[in-house]
């Protein structure tokens, strides 16, 4: 029979698993942490003794690291057959996820708000910094030993606008706060758009 | 930027997805130079010759573009 060179079918392919799941998990660890801190501002609130405040994000990480092993498992043999480079990559990509959500769940724990200027005990504040420098530079060497042409490509446009998205407002904010037409700098905002543009031309580029 | 790898996949009967394990790039990778939307590395288009055996100008076709950059 003659091979079909319009490819209007694909080949079939070795089901993968269920990519759902992980986010499922991400989202279970964000909601265990952000319950047993609503239970502990609850008990705070009404004088009752509440849990340590390590209780919180220590239950939270080691359910989702639990969690995220189990599932592993349970398709060892779709991830065993992934390239040293895949392997390499999703690590990254976990490892930053990780960060990301010890962050997030240690200052929502500390601080109570996670979007809040509120003040921090300076343990917890260098703790989360040099999470942050260290965690984040080993995650990018990673990441970038691991990514191949398609994905650098994108990472790179996806920083430029990135880069834009905090060189074009800053300036022009800052000259109008001095002329008294605009509040006082922000950088978290800042921050926030350059992460968000960043984010959404990469994702453009990498999924289009 | 032209490229016959969707033939030469069909010609296999490999998915996409095999394609990108035997080049070990994600999908999106074979999927993008496939539809025209990324121009693949130099290395990247030496693995695909190398791999379908045969030049690098007979995968890709770069058309009437190189006679506008004279």
């Amino acid at each position: 029979m003659a091979k079909d060179l319009t490819m209007a079918t694909e080949p079939k392919e070795p089901r993968a698993p269920n990519m759902i799941m992980p986010v499922f998990i991400g989202f279970c660890t964000a909601m265990l942490a952000g319950g047993i801190a609503g239970y502990n501002q609850t008990a705070i609130n009404s004088g009752d003794p509440a849990l340590a405040p390590w209780v919180g994000p220590v239950a939270a990480i080691a359910f989702g690291v639990a969690a995220i092993t189990l599932y592993i498992r349970s398709h060892a043999d779709y991830f065993r057959r992934w390239s040293p480079r895949k392997r390499l990559y999703w690590a990254s990509i976990f490892g930053a996820g990780l960060l990301g959500m010890v962050s997030a769940i240690t200052l929502q724990a500390s601080g109570g708000d996670l979007y809040s200027n509120a003040a921090l005990t300076p343990t917890v504040a260098i703790a989360l910094s040099v999470l942050w420098v260290v965690g984040l530079a080993i995650s990018l060497v990673v990441y970038h030993r691991s990514v191949d042409d398609h994905e650098r490509q994108a990472y790179h446009l996806g920083a430029l606008w990135g880069f834009y998205a905090f060189v074009f407002p800053c300036p022009v904010w800052w000259v109008l706060h001095r002329a008294g037409l605009a509040p006082p700098i922000d950088a978290m905002i800042l921050f926030v758009a350059s992460l968000v543009v960043n984010a959404l031309v990469y994702l453009w580029f990498k999924f289009r | 930027m032209n490229n016959k790898l969707k033939v030469l996949r069909a010609m296999r009967n490999w998915s996409q997805a095999e394609l990108a394990d035997r080049l070990d790039v994600s999908r999106q990778a074979v999927n993008a130079i496939e539809t025209g939307k990324y121009d693949p590395s130099l290395p990247l288009a030496f693995k695909l010759a190398r791999l379908f055996d045969m030049p690098i100008e007979e995968i890709f076709d770069y058309g009437e573009g190189l006679d506008h950059g004279n």
